[in-house]
């Protein structure tokens, strides 16, 4: 248990608990959008103009996150 | 003799981060041409040629053809969907800077995905550079149609209580620095996580052979499947993130120069 193998440790549940948060709220997004085009094929093309970028930017939030964890990763110091 | 054996993080770093290849001294200034520059210069020279091969498709009759139908529609796409939908009836003005945006964070993604190159939006100085332009447009938008006073007036929205006041004034002025820091963070992190993956995976090859031969070969084919999906899906990032990046630098123009009143 020592320092090191902790910090490590930190990292890869920050990384893990990162991408739940991501997923989550992106598969909720493409589940409202899937029902809205169900509802109105005809709307599909809007739907999914307005599905991507809004997935673009729950995706950059998931990013911001990560970020924090790869300078956890790269700033331990060795030994 | 010692060899020294780089571990799978140093190969991973060395991949996809910045490397020397060039250093010149001219004059007082010791310049180092680093491989992210090179590919963001390459990157910029085939924007420059793409446009201007696309202007000079114009001249035989008022139809392009080839490189300038191409260009053309995604201009098309940019002026009416972005910057005329965002910044309303003086989007106009804004079309080449989106533009320009547009095409170099496309173009800079998809020379990326080319063996031995690299994506030079993956450098956080480069999207540093991209989004300090990018504020000093949502700034000047503001200043060129209401004063600077005026600007910085109007970041307050109408109608608040006066004891509000104390809290919105700092968090307003702050949200004008996070916009363009999270278009930055979020395009830099994109085209690097991308570059990282399909590092990682083709490196399971010499990883998984040493530990046994014949892992190794049999790995050859699941690596390079999961590397090939992953490129395709890098393609379409490039776009989405090309795309997210015009729009909300536009959104942000039109609210800067068409604030709620």
């Amino acid at each position: 248990m020592n320092a090191e193998g902790l910090a490590y440790f930190a990292a890869g549940i920050g990384a893990g608990l990162t991408i739940i948060g991501g997923a989550a709220g992106i598969g909720r997004l493409a589940a409202a959008a899937m029902e809205g085009i169900a509802r109105q094929p005809n709307a599909a093309g809007d739907i999914r103009g307005a599905m991507i970028v809004a997935a673009g930017l729950i995706e950059g939030v998931t990013f911001f996150a990560l970020i924090v964890t790869m300078l956890l990763v790269l700033l331990i110091p060795k030994g | 003799m010692s060899e020294h054996t780089p571990n799978p993080a140093e190969v991973l770093m060395h991949h996809v981060t910045d490397s020397l290849w060039y250093s010149l001294n001219v004059g007082p200034l010791h310049l180092q041409i680093t491989k992210h520059l090179v590919f963001f210069i390459a990157a910029a020279a085939v924007v420059l040629i793409a446009t201007r091969l696309a202007v000079r498709s114009y001249r035989e009759g008022g139809v392009p053809t080839g490189v300038g139908a191409a260009v053309e529609s995604l201009v098309l796409f940019i002026r009416d969907e972005i910057a005329e939908t965002n910044i309303g009836h003086d989007g106009r003005a804004y079309v080449p800077v989106l533009c320009s945006f547009f095409f170099f964070i496309l173009f800079a993604a998809l020379i990326g995905l080319m063996p031995f190159s690299s994506t030079s939006t993956g450098n956080i100085s480069v999207t540093l550079g991209l989004a300090v332009v990018s504020f000093g447009i949502m700034q000047f938008a503001g200043i060129r149609k209401y004063g600077v006073v005026g600007h910085f007036k109007n970041l307050i929205p109408p109608g608040l209580p006066a004891w509000l006041l104390p809290i919105m004034i700092p968090v307003e002025i702050l949200s004008v620095f996070t916009k363009p820091f999270a278009l930055m963070v979020r395009l830099f992190a994109n085209m690097l996580a991308g570059h990282m993956v399909i590092t990682v995976l083709l490196m399971l090859i010499p990883l998984m052979a040493g530990i046994n031969a014949a892992f190794g070969l049999a790995v050859i084919p699941v690596s390079l499947g999961l590397a090939l999906f992953i490129m395709l899906l890098e393609l379409l990032v490039a776009l989405i993130q090309a795309y997210i990046f015009t729009l909300l630098t536009a959104i942000f123009i039109g609210m800067f120069a068409h604030p709620a009143h």
